[in-house]
């Protein structure tokens, strides 16, 4: 077993700005909720857990000049992540293995607010577009860090956001794939978000109240916390100190209601449980529970059934300290992972603030009092999203195992296999007609051609439903049909925009209507986790689930994650998809930028890639993994690495390495899957990776099929998949070179990079050889 | 009273995009949510938002509204008694 610990940990809330002021914030037992004074909204009478310092204050400290745009999510999280770096001891360029793993929600959507009608009228915010998304946090927050990273990517999964980017983190280093992962997740208060959980009328307009039986909802907070995860072992080499170490950890889906919560808690109840048996820990080792508490009527009598469920009537303290910050939502995960690892440093528990008298049922009452000295060697915390994304983790006093700790070599590598594939796209829908007889785009902003839903989803659940919703649940259904398989073990989803179309009606709703009045429905779709939980609710899927908004490697790194879980023998079949939609006025945005062409993108104006852009596809794509042999596979995923700003060198490092551990050179491969698109400086890279790498090798192309979208890069997977199933590679698809007639296809390797920052090597295999 | 539970019928219709469905569907004596309609928590808060959007009642909190959201009747009489506008 590799033992995984903590080395550094870094944080700012309400609380305060570092661990210091945490802790003593922690231990006067008074509330950091109080009245907005930085976010410019007219809901006053709403408290927040607002940080008390301003944008430019928050530049001050990280030395960041005063007119640089950003955000404040990226602020904090800089500010944070400055802090549990410099614990660790961490130096950049150095020659580890470091990833970093961030959380967020609504990405730069506090400025995206500010300055929408901008986006929309003239040029005088251009610089803010490009911020927009979730992925675009954690680039400008890597920016700064650069020398550190080797691989970065963001999960979005609302509330557990955090606690994911952790279970990540630690699946990474277990794994093998990194030796030290930074994780966390940070989150600033913007209108969108206080209004939107203000349509779900789950604010309290006093400071907010956890399990106690008059709670009356949360105070929204915000926040970011950092924690370094590295191996016992390096560790000890690093010679650092070791804070605590990560015993255990586990995601499971409540797969119940998009926003509610199972009346007993079943997510909540597996994700505790999963975690205690991960930690080889038994029930009565937690000596205390960090709880999601969050004051809202609905979590808090959940989660304390599913308390009840898993800890009997031996109920270990419990608190939830989100009465002292606020629900720091993305961030609340690693917010509450720091406070846990800092109440097991000082021997402490926080107490539950605003407590007084139980919710009817419970059997237990929280901690309402400071304790000190309380021996304290293991703590869980809980963390639960909406669509219930449900996490847990447990951290626990380090002990020293000496030699018990093994290489990262060990790890079997297990043949991973892709079944089957399902997609809509501007193809013909649910179809493999691309293959042989492809739609020419014809607009610069292709829509899917949509299925027939009602197949798939009663009318009642699709009414409420977004066109991407329906195209993940009919492509998961249509994939498992193919597949021949009834249930999966996790559902991974790759957006970069979730349901941009609902987020664009909330934001004008609440903006002509001054934020009065408005839809909750689309509040919620808004949540990039919504389409991967939809999932769940219909299959009935409890297993792991997430979602991934990191640009263009989001769909890699949700693969990343089902193939590192699958290596570790963890989970046997899995749904990995990417899902993408635009609307025209995003579409408008990301042109001012240069996304797209001006006039056409016919295949000759991409062939000659000498101007910016591409032409924007909507997608999804579901492809169905599992490490059971049989006739029906398409390929087998053979290895896979992903790469932040690598120079020529890394990546040819990279690849030479993924070809060594499976007896290759790259005279085996026999053709290499491009993301070309047309973009001149896009191209440009991989163009120049071909004549380094490859340049005998043929080169297939499918963006100018599919279209360019965060997601797109699923269906480089997706082509290489059918190519190798079977064994010919249409002329269409061909963008340069030639095989030979009959000449039998052995190996694909895929390359997909997002502006030259974020790169991923797959090398995917032919079953027959 | 009729009018304005035809009304109310085809404002529901509209906001919980029930489609495919006409007023005439909708049986305003039988229950919104559980069994009838089967409608759920999310509804309601739009239903929510509907009241006071059209009618200028404001409900404080989602349980207030299970109260009201029996029936379609039930509402067109809350309607009756308490619309400001």
């Amino acid at each position: 077993m590799t033992k995984i610990v903590v080395t550094g940990i870094g944080i700012i809330s309400a609380l305060g700005n570092g661990k210091k002021q945490t802790v003593e914030g922690l231990r006067a037992g008074k509330t950091a909720v109080g009245p907005i004074r930085i976010l410019q909204t007219k809901h006053h009478e709403l408290p927040v857990g607002e940080v008390a310092l301003s944008d430019e204050e928050l530049k001050q400290l990280i030395n960041m000049p005063a007119a640089t745009a950003t955000n404040r999510t990226t602020l904090l999280a800089r500010v944070a992540l400055k802090e549990a770096l410099a614990e660790a001891q961490l130096a950049p360029n150095s020659s580890d293995s470091i990833v970093l793993i961030s959380g967020n929600t609504v990405g730069g959507m506090e400025k995206s607010e500010q300055y929408y009608r901008d986006f929309l009228q003239n040029d005088h915010r251009n610089e803010y577009i490009g911020l927009h998304d979730c992925g675009a946090c954690t680039e400008k927050i890597a920016e700064e860090f650069s020398g550190h990273f080797k691989f970065t990517s963001t999960i979005s999964t609302a509330c557990s956001s955090a606690a994911n980017a952790v279970i990540l983190g630690a699946n990474l280093i277990k794994d093998g794939t990194a030796e030290i992962a930074v994780v966390g997740g940070t989150e600033c208060l913007s209108k969108f978000h206080l209004n939107g959980f203000n349509t779900l009328m789950i604010l309290d307009k006093e400071p907010c109240k956890p399990f106690d039986a008059q709670r009356n909802g949360l105070n929204l907070g915000e926040g970011a916390a950092y924690l370094v995860l590295e191996t016992e072992e390096s560790a000890l080499r690093r010679n650092v100190p070791i804070l605590c170490e990560l015993s255990g950890y586990s995601n499971s889906c409540d797969a119940f209601h998009q926003t509610a919560t199972s009346p007993n808690g079943e997510g909540p109840y597996l994700a505790m449980c999963k975690a205690l048996q991960s930690s080889g820990l038994s029930a009565n080792d937690i000596d205390y529970i960090n709880a999601h508490g969050t004051g809202t009527p609905n979590n808090d009598e959940c989660e304390g059934y599913a308390m009840m469920r898993v800890f009997g009537d031996k109920m270990p303290p419990i608190s939830s300290t989100k009465a002292y910050t606020g629900h720091t939502t993305s961030a609340a995960g690693s917010v509450e992972s720091v406070i846990s690892i800092l109440a097991l440093k000082h021997q402490f528990i926080p107490a539950n603030l605003h407590y007084h008298s139980p919710i009817e049922g419970h059997s237990f009452k929280p901690v309402t009092e400071v304790r000190e000295n309380v021996p304290l060697k293991h703590v869980l915390t809980n963390s639960f999203g909406f669509g219930g994304n449900d996490s847990s983790c447990i951290f626990s006093a380090y002990q020293v195992t000496g030699n018990r700790c093994q290489g990262t070599d060990s790890t079997p590598q297990r043949p991973i296999f892709i079944r089957a594939a399902s997609q809509i796209s501007l193809q013909a829908p649910l179809s493999e007609q691309w293959f042989e007889e492809p739609v020419v785009p014809d607009t610069l902003n292709c829509d899917s051609q949509e299925a027939n839903y009602s197949l798939y989803i009663n009318p009642m659940a699709a009414r409420r439903m977004g066109k991407l919703f329906k195209r993940a649940i009919a492509t998961a259904m249509d994939v498992l049909h193919k597949g021949n398989c009834e249930q999966v073990d996790a559902i991974v989803t790759g957006t970069g925009l979730g349901c941009i179309e609902h987020t664009e009606k909330f934001l004008h709703a609440m903006l002509d209507n001054d934020e009065e009045l408005l839809p909750p429905t689309h509040f919620m779709q808004s949540t990039h986790n919504t389409i991967s939980s939809q999932m769940a609710l219909h299959l009935k899927c409890h297993g792991y689930n997430c979602t991934y908004s990191h640009r263009g490697t989001s769909f890699d790194s949700g693969l990343l994650d089902v193939l590192t879980q699958m290596n570790l023998g963890d989970i046997h079949n899995a749904l990995v998809c990417g899902h993408e939609e635009m609307t025209p006025d995003y579409f408008n945005m990301l042109g001012k930028i240069g996304y797209w062409k001006k006039e056409s993108a016919d295949e000759e104006t991409l062939r000659r890639h000498d101007s910016n852009g591409s032409f924007s596809g909507s997608c999804s794509l579901n492809l169905l993994l599992t490490d059971t042999p049989s006739a029906d596979n398409l390929c087998t995923i053979r290895a896979m690495k992903m790469l932040y700003k690598p120079d020529s060198q890394q990546l040819d490092s990279a690849l030479q390495r993924i070809l060594a551990q499976n007896n290759l050179t790259v005279n085996d491969i026999s053709a290499v899957v491009m993301g070309l698109s047309g973009d001149q400086a896009n191209d440009e890279v991989y163009l120049n990776f071909a004549r380094q790498q490859c340049p005998e090798i043929p080169l297939v192309w499918y963006k100018h099929l599919f279209g360019e979208s965060y997601c797109a890069s699923a269906f480089g997977v997706y082509a290489a998949a059918v190519i190798l199933q079977r064994q010919t590679i249409p002329n269409h698809l061909i963008y340069k070179g030639k095989i030979a007639k009959g000449a039998p296809i052995k190996h694909i390797l895929v390359y997909n990079h997002f502006q030259n920052k974020d790169h991923s090597l797959i090398l995917i295999s032919s079953c027959l050889y | 009273m009729e009018e304005l539970i035809y009304k109310l019928k085809e404002e529901i219709i509209d906001v919980l995009n029930l489609e495919g469905m006409k007023p005439e569907d909708i049986d305003e004596n039988a229950p919104l949510f559980g069994e009838g309609l089967g409608l759920d928590s999310i509804d309601a808060l739009e239903l929510i938002v509907l009241m006071e959007k059209n009618y200028g009642i404001k409900l404080k909190n989602a349980n207030e509204g299970k109260e009201i959201f029996k029936s379609v009747r039930v509402i067109a009489e809350y309607i009756n008694e308490h619309k400001t506008k």
